[in-house]
């Protein structure tokens, strides 16, 4: 009987399962975020942004800054974390950002994670060059989704506005 | 001394650095095709030049409202960053008139990242990086002093392009090629150790800080962007990139990124915020990647791959001339105080080695106690009988290298015994000055009171094995010490023969008389009178060499008939039709030289033969005299009907006859003594003598012309003979 209960169990999340992400997905929204570097001497910065939860691990990678997977190991704390579980960030891959240079992506953040002790963490490596692990971290809250946050490292600052 | 400075840095660098030279020099060639590659993707607009930013940001922004950037790369195409309508991040190519889509971007080719890295730091980070800047700074210092090279080897910055003496192939071309890649070379490694120092900054980096009071943002008056002063002045050919402003706030605006300096743009009416010009070296590191890498212009980028190629053949030749000297060193046996010969070589480039060590050789095999050395390194020998000195000329008529203390060292040193010597002097009549250097070796040791010669100075014209030969052989009968050289050791490479066809030959008048004969070849030959044609009457290594006189497009020798000679028993044995292999000897120094105001030709019995072509040849009816020296009236016959023709049609102005077994008994030296005047004049007006026959016969007419230079126009014989002015090919 028991056995029975499971299988129906199993079956219903199968079915619902994929309405239910789409529900989160309605659930979350594009912000639109430039990152301004310093005029730091040396190779472009890799930069990855991460969602970090309220207990401070790794949640979901947001953004990638880079040009070729083979430096990710650079970027040591993430790649612990990526190694463990693998998710395909190609779709959320863009080019690497130079000294000086700025960019700017758009991404997406899902609701609930606002004002809930999660936090967006943007994590610096440059080649021959000191790693930064918090360059620049920050609470997900309605005031810092609109607003300028300063970097401590590579990053002078970063804004963010809801697109 | 400099010289060997010079030479020996190039060598030290080029050894030192030319495993990274060779790993840059292969990625780079690869690298210069990235540039190339890129360059046929069809993303320019036309017109490009003349587009102005008014004319295409706002049309730009039209198409694509969430724009967040765009950039013009090297091949000016224009490519902006932003995002769709459905907020997903893009990246596309557009027309800057229009702002249509040409396509997406692709990756760079990951080989070419790959060679890239490779070639900045050969995976070596940071260790790497300096690897490869510091190669690129030595060889900066190896271009450097092989353009000091070349210009002491052509005497003179003037002379830098003028032609080059070929002694072999890798020689040659590392001189030939070294001249042309020269510049592009120099660019290659001054921008390559520039980038580097920029990389490591070595110059302080350019901190660009914009200061904009937002107080006095003006946030009124609103413009079309179209309508932008800035906008209008300013070309899309003068910008690096664009950054849009982050939102319609007022205090975010437009950075501007161009050529030489860099923008912020106020985005509601075109006021410009602030402005910070590039400095100096920020914009001398974009000229010299532009420079490095050809990123801008693809011709420039082949030019790049050329001289890199060229650096790959340098790496081969260079190794090449230097293990070439180094094979020519020699280890000596015996000490300088127990010798009875001592060998001296003075040798810029080792060639001269090779033809000292196998006189060396030689006596060692005969079971002499001899001695090779340096001529720099002239010492006393205490058991010295016979002294060879073997030198080349270097420059303008001045010592090689290592034996440039020689002469000094000779006014110092005495010998206890009487010394013979014979003195060698290797050089080529494609410079003048020929042998310079040895001749004035020659009086100087002439003057010391322990020295005796033992043959007169010798010539050796392009290491002409036969002239070398003629040497060994004189030597040889003087000393009486055989010497079993072979001139086949210095011939590089084997020759080729041709075929001839033998035409007509003439029947001899008495028994131990001359004949003419007459080849033609086959297939066309390049020759002219005055080069050799070398026969194997036994199909072995028994050489026998004729000089040639070019009649019409035949080859003519006049042969003496000897009783037992291999040669002429052969020639005489061959039949009109029959064919015959032979090689031709081209002997550069014996042409008739072009530029001469006249020439006046001397010759004893068939050394006749090369002077009846040239006078065949004389076309241009140069004056032109002959003065020949026969037994009787009969060996002379065979030639005198081609030679009453030639004064017929004035292509020899005067026939002077000497017999020396008939008549007044006299030899060709009394009739040119009866014409001195004329003979000395004819030198100082820069007329050529030319001299071919027995050894006996130079050795007597160069007696009588050193007397008369003297005389008559107070000057050495040697000067003439170094000027070209007296050419000799005597057996």
């Amino acid at each position: 009987m028991a056995y029975k209960l499971k299988l129906i169990l199993v079956l219903m999340i199968g079915i619902f399962g994929p309405v239910a992400s789409i529900a989160q997905n309605a659930g979350s929204k594009q912000y639109k975020c430039m990152i301004q570097m310093t005029n730091y001497a040396g190779e472009e910065a890799y930069i990855v942004v991460s969602l970090i939860n309220p207990k401070g691990a790794y949640e979901k990678t947001i953004y990638m800054f880079a040009k070729n997977n083979k430096w990710y190991k650079d970027l040591g704390e993430w790649h612990q974390f990526s190694k463990k579980k693998l998710a395909n960030i190609s779709a959320i891959t863009g080019a690497s950002v130079a000294g000086g240079d700025r960019s700017i992506k758009v991404f997406e953040i899902e609701n609930s994670k606002i004002n809930k002790g999660y936090k967006l963490r943007f994590e610096v490596a440059v080649e021959d060059k000191e790693y930064h692990v918090k360059d620049l971290e920050f609470p997900l809250t309605t005031a810092n989704v609109s607003g300028k946050i300063d970097g401590t490292g590579y990053i002078r600052y970063v804004r963010m506005s809801p697109n | 001394m400099t010289i060997s400075i010079w030479r020996y840095s190039h060598l030290a660098l080029a050894v030192s650095s030319f495993l990274f030279i060779l790993l840059a020099s292969l990625t780079g060639i690869i690298l210069a095709f990235d540039p190339v590659a890129q360059k046929t993707l069809s993303y320019r607009v036309q017109d490009f030049n003349n587009i102005t930013l008014a004319e295409s940001l706002p049309t730009i922004r039209k198409e694509y409202p969430e724009i967040t950037d765009f950039s013009v790369d090297n091949n000016q195409f224009v490519i902006l960053n932003g995002t769709n309508s459905e907020g997903e991040n893009i990246s596309v190519y557009v027309d800057p008139r229009t702002g249509r889509s040409l396509g997406a971007p692709k990756a760079q080719s990951s080989f070419f990242e790959w060679v890239t890295a490779f070639h900045r730091s050969l995976f070596l980070k940071e260790t790497g990086r300096f690897l490869i800047g510091f190669t690129s700074f030595l060889l900066l210092l190896i271009a450097l002093s092989g353009t000091v090279l070349v210009i002491q080897r052509q005497r003179g910055v003037k002379r830098f392009f003028a032609k080059i003496v070929r002694e072999n192939f890798a020689q040659y071309y590392h001189v030939v090629l070294g001249r042309l890649s020269l510049i592009p070379i120099i660019i290659i490694a001054l921008t390559g150790t520039y980038l580097s120092l920029a990389r490591f900054e070595v110059f302080k980096i350019q901190q660009i800080n914009h200061k904009i009071d937002f107080n006095k943002i003006n946030s009124e008056d609103k413009v079309p962007s179209a309508e932008f002063a800035v906008f209008k002045n300013t070309l899309l050919a003068d910008v690096q990139s664009i950054e849009f402003p982050f939102s319609d706030d007022p205090e975010d605006y437009y950075t501007l990124k161009l050529k030489n300096r860099e923008l912020l743009v106020n985005q509601l009416n075109g006021d410009i915020l602030s402005e910070v010009r590039y400095s100096r070296s920020a914009m001398f590191t974009e000229l010299s990647l532009d420079l490095h890498t050809g990123r801008t212009n693809s011709i420039w980028a082949l030019i790049l791959a050329i001289a890199t190629i060229n650096i790959l053949f340098f790496i081969y030749s260079g190794f090449a001339i230097m293990l070439k000297r180094r094979a020519n060193r020699v280890k000596n046996r015996y000490k300088s105080d127990e010798c009875r010969f001592i060998i001296l070589v003075g040798s810029e480039n080792g060639n001269t080695f090779l033809f000292a060590k196998s006189v060396f050789q030689q006596l060692l095999n005969a079971g002499e106690k001899c001695f090779i050395g340096e001529m720099n390194n002239f010492d006393s020998y205490a058991r010295a009988e016979h002294l060879i000195i073997m030198t080349a000329t270097y420059g303008l008529g001045d010592a090689p290298t290592n034996a440039a203390k020689f002469i000094k060292r000779l006014e110092e040193i005495k010998q206890s015994n009487k010394v013979k010597f014979s003195v060698i002097g290797f050089g080529s009549h494609a410079y003048p000055d020929f042998c310079k250097f040895a001749f004035e070796v020659n009086n100087k040791i002439l003057a010391q009171n322990w020295a005796e010669p033992l043959l007169d100075i010798h010539t050796i014209n392009d290491k002409s094995p036969e002239e070398f030969m003629q040497w060994v052989s004189l030597w040889s009968q003087k000393t009486e010490v055989s010497l079993n050289i072979s001139a086949k050791e210095f011939k590089i490479r084997p020759r080729q023969l041709q075929t001839f066809t033998v035409i007509e030959r003439s029947e001899l008048a008495q028994p131990e008389g001359a004949f003419l004969i007459k080849l033609k070849p086959l297939k066309r030959v390049r020759y002219t009178s005055g080069d050799l044609l070398a026969i194997y009457p036994a199909n072995d290594h028994r050489e026998r060499l004729y000089s040639i006189g070019k009649i019409g497009s035949s080859i003519q020798l006049s042969v003496k008939m000897h009783s037992l000679g291999l040669g002429s028993q052969f020639l005489y044995g061959l039949k009109p039709g029959e064919t015959i292999k032979a090689g031709i000897d081209r002997n550069a120094h014996f042409h008739l030289p072009e530029d001469s105001p006249m020439v006046i030709m001397i010759s004893n019995g068939t050394g006749i033969a090369p002077f009846l072509g040239m006078i065949d040849q004389n076309k241009k009816l140069k004056p032109c005299f002959l003065y020949c020296g026969f037994r009787n009236d009969q060996s002379f016959n065979i030639y005198r009907n081609i030679l009453d023709n030639s004064l017929e049609t004035r292509r020899l102005n005067g026939l002077h006859l000497a017999y020396s077994r008939e008549g007044e008994k006299k030899y060709v030296k009394d009739i040119l003594a009866r014409d001195e005047v004329f003979v000395s004049g004819s030198l100082k007006d820069g007329g050529v003598i030319m001299i071919c026959g027995s050894l006996a016969m130079q050795r007597d007419v160069l007696q009588l012309l050193a007397g008369l230079c003297q005389r008559y126009n107070n000057r050495d014989v040697d000067y003439y003979q170094s000027n070209g002015q007296i050419l000799m090919d005597c057996y």
